[in-house]
């Protein structure tokens, strides 16, 4: 048996399993997490039926069912009671002040789904469980309860959103309409506050300004005016289709049909009605923009945010990458010196990302972007333009984290290009450079493009040295926009990964946006992956193109 | 040049005892690489060459011969100076071609090696297309007009012998044809440099032999507008090809004459043995 066991060891056979055992553990665990987000992530949409519960002291809730769970009591006398315990989304935040209550099976003395019931998503509160009772459209009411009054309600809420959107439309040919004149405004306030102002040239020309600003706002006048009677009109019509619904208890309350997202009842849907309902809200989820600090609406402009990030991102880091690659394999002296270098760019590789987010605020934001504010935007301070977090800044502090990734794969790529291309083409008359650019680089590129996948899938996902340089919870513009110059590289933006904590771990109603989390996160994963496979569509087609290199 | 060639004739005549063997070989034939005293090191230990002295002619075969490790390869790319890309090597001594230093300062590497081409053992086609890589030197070199390249390209091909097997494939990747094939191409991508003097080390060691029997076809009719230097192991071959052939031995050139008298009546017991195969 001793020397069994020692020849055992001897084969080492053991820790091979034991290593593939903790392998397959890891992976187990990678799989399961990501079933996890999958699962929770992907049924977050799906309209939920609704219960109604009456309790043994009266009241009544009507919500959905989230949780369940079996919990042991002991009691004085040492007896122990088994006790099921249900958690139940109540919604109708503005009443009842919380989204959530635990109720035990003991309490419940009638339980039911009416089919009447709705499920009423607002864009301010949350959800709202209850019965419709009237339905109002100016001075039409309806409430003879019965299909009737649900495609009446269909039919205000189509007129509400209708208005809403003509409200919004009238509201920005307004602002369109004040802007040269606020521009002005702003051009004399500013004149005021300099030192110029004392001058006679500078009284002059505020003389002049003032002057213009007066004759504009003559001209505009009749239209300003037009305009917003249009939008009281707009307004108060709104105010007159309101939904009157109660909760399970009979309390009443007035909602505008202007401010419901959408309203259903689930109890009585069909399973195509509620994947309709469940597109129409993934639709949402990714093309609007949140509401409700976060928690609710969609990720737009978190989505639109990363995705800029990362390409602002990628093209910083590949060209810099490349050039640093190709320095330290095809032009600098083998030698203590580049051995050094190599040693240096492999190891900024593990400096903690948030060290970069600390370099990228104190040499982009304040170094650089404070010295171009000074040069360019002078007339802006002290509001900082480029002297504060945005978007260019954090690209560059990620292109900067991601740089060591794609120096080592170019450089892998070069090692890869056979020697003899090489020869061959010095051997026909080629200078160096153009080597480099005609055989070297072609033949490299798989390998560079590894790099720039290997340098989205870390930039894409990391979020700490972010939160320093400019990304913020809820950013008011887009990067790209249709103003002028279109690119906006000085923005504050929003990030996957940051809304992820915000919402998770910041915002007020925890509860309610764990499931918005694991959306999140699933939407998050599939970016990067979609990005990924952007990269390795066209890695893959250069392979074909150059056989030759085993990249 | 000329000087050089009545000195010869000259002395070939008085046929003095001092002077060189190969002096007299060469009579009458116009020279075009020359070395003196030609040393180098792949680094200060390794001493590849050694005081090697030897005049190429112009518009010949010229087969350098000798065991493998010998220095042959070192010597034919100490002629464009391919050697210069190894680290830490140098050399000593002088190469003249068409009687000037090509290792003094000043001295443009893009014009020698256009003007001294190069063929390789494994043939190296570029991943493109067969018609870019032959049209990649005069590219390199500064010719941009399409109509020129195509011009240059078809004559090249068919210089080499390719053009006829591979004409309606010109836009096919160069790494699809066979490997007789891409070493032609090879040969075809140097020509469109319209060199003078063509190096080829080994080019037929990986091919087969019909391969081969094309490839030497093809440098036999190239020998009328170039100059040939052939490093090969294939003693047959040195015989079919070469005017003049070259013996080396441990980094020493050990003699030079024409190939008939090298293969028929060497003077070196080395060269005997190393003929007759007794060893290397
Ligand atoms: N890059 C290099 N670095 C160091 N030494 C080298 C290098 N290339 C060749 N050598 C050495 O120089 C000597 C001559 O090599 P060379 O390649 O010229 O021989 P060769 O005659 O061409 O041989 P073969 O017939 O096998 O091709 C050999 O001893 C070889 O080991
Ligand atoms: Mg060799």
């Amino acid at each position: 048996m001793e020397r069994r066991i020692s020849y055992f060891k001897q084969k080492g056979d053991s820790y091979i399993f034991a290593a593939s055992l903790g392998l397959v553990i890891s992976l187990g665990m990678v799989v399961w997490i990501i079933l996890v987000i999958l699962t929770r992530g992907l049924s977050f949409f799906w309209p939920r039926d609704t219960v109604l519960v009456k309790l043994q002291n009266d009241s009544a809730y009507l919500g959905e069912m989230w949780e369940s769970k079996t919990v042991y009591r002991v009691d004085a006398e040492g007896k122990e009671h088994k006790e099921e315990q249900f958690q139940l989304k109540i919604g109708n935040r503005d009443l009842y002040g919380r989204d959530f209550i635990w109720l035990t099976r003991a309490q419940v003395s009638e339980e039911s789904d009416p089919t009447e019931a709705v499920t009423i998503e607002r864009r301010e509160y949350g959800k709202f469980f209850g019965f419709i009772r009237l339905v109002q459209i100016g001075d039409e009411r309806f409430e003879q309860p019965g299909e009737i009054l649900i495609e009446k309600a269909q039919e205000a809420h189509r007129l509400a959103i209708a208005t809403r959107e003509r409200i919004e439309n009238t509201q920005e040919d307004l602002n369109n309409l004040m802007q040269p004149l606020a521009n002005l405004q702003r051009e004399i306030t500013l004149l005021q506050l300099s030192p110029q102002a004392k001058t006679e040239k500078g009284q002059q020309k505020l003389a002049e300004l003032q002057e213009e600003a007066t004759k504009q706002e003559q001209s505009i006048a009749d239209e300003y005016g037009i305009l917003n009677q249009e939008l009281e009109r707009l307004t108060l019509q709104n105010r007159s289709i309101i939904l009157t619904v109660a909760t399970a208890e009979g309390a009443e309350k007035e909602i505008y049909f202007s401010e419901i997202v959408r309203f259903f009842q689930p109890n009585m849907m069909s399973g195509p009605a509620k994947a309709w309902i469940y597109a129409g809200k993934l639709w949402e989820f990714v093309a609007d923009e949140p509401r409700e600090s976060n928690t609710e609406g969609g990720v737009f402009p978190a989505i639109f945010g990363t995705v800029v990030m990362v390409l602002l991102m990628s093209i910083a880091v590949v060209p810099f990458g490349v050039m640093a690659a190709i320095y330290l394999n095809e032009y600098a002296r083998q030698g203590t010196m580049i051995r050094f270098i190599r040693l240096s760019v492999n190891n900024l590789a593990g400096v903690p990302s948030i060290v970069f987010g600390v370099f990228g605020l104190g040499f982009f934001i304040y170094a650089v972007g404070g010295s171009i504010d000074q040069f360019f935007f002078s007339d802006k301070l002290p509001e900082p333009t480029f002297g504060t977090g945005g978007i260019l800044w954090a690209s560059l502090t990620l292109a900067l984290l991601t740089l060591p990734v794609v120096v080592v794969a170019t450089e892998e790529g070069l090692l890869a290009v056979p020697r003899a291309n090489k020869e061959g083409a010095l051997a026909l008359g080629a200078t160096r450079w153009q080597m480099i650019r005609k055989v070297v680089l072609p033949n490299a590129l798989p390998g560079i493009l590894t790099g720039l996948i290997l340098a989205i899938s870390r930039g894409a996902g990391e979020v700490a040295p972010l939160m320093i340089t400019g990304v913020v919870k809820l950013a008011p513009t887009l990067a790209i926009d249709g103003s002028f110059p279109f690119l906006h590289l000085d923005r504050k933006f929003m990030h996957l990964g940051f809304h992820i904590y915000d919402v998770g771990f910041q915002s007020p109603n925890v509860e309610a946006a764990k499931p918005m989390v694991y959306t999140t996160a699933l939407l998050l994963i599939v970016i990067v992956v979609l990005l990924n496979l952007v990269a390795i569509y066209f890695r893959n087609r250069l392979r074909k193109k150059y056989r030759g290199s085993t990249f | 040049m000329e000087m050089l060639q009545k000195d010869m004739e000259m002395m070939a005549d008085t046929a003095h005892p001092e002077i060189p063997a190969e002096f007299f070989a060469l009579a009458g034939e116009k020279i075009v690489i020359e070395t003196t005293d030609l040393d180098f090191y792949y680094s200060a230990e390794s001493h590849a060459l050694k005081k090697v002295n030897i005049r190429i002619p112009y518009r010949k075969v010229t087969a350098f011969i000798g065991p493998s490790g010998c220095g042959k390869s070192t010597l034919l790319r100490c002629f464009n100076r391919m050697n210069d890309l190894i680290p830490g090597s140098f050399l000593k001594g002088k190469v003249l071609i068409e009687g000037e230093d090509i290792y003094k300062n000043g001295i443009r590497l893009e014009e020698l090696r256009k003007k001294v081409g190069m063929v390789f053992q494994k043939s190296n086609p570029f991943p493109m297309s067969v018609w870019e890589n032959v049209a990649f030197g005069p590219r390199v070199n500064g010719i941009t007009n399409k109509s020129e390249l195509e011009e240059m390209v078809e004559s090249s091909l068919k210089q080499a012998d390719l053009w006829k097997e591979i004409k309606d494939r010109l836009q096919a990747s160069a790494l699809d044809l066979s490997g007789g094939q891409q070493q032609r191409l090879c040969i075809a991508r140097t020509l469109a440099n319209k060199p003078d003097i063509i190096l080829m080390d080994e080019p037929a060691s990986a091919l087969d032999p019909i391969s081969t029997g094309k490839i030497e076809e093809t440098i036999n009719e190239l020998k009328e507008e170039y100059t040939i230097v052939i490093v090969t192991h294939n003693m047959q071959q040195a015989g079919r090809i070469s005017d003049y052939t070259a013996f080396m031995m441990l980094g020493e050139m050990v003699e030079f004459d024409t190939t008939k008298k090298i293969f028929t009546n060497p003077k070196e017991k080395m060269t005997e043995d190393y003929i007759t195969g007794r060893f290397g």
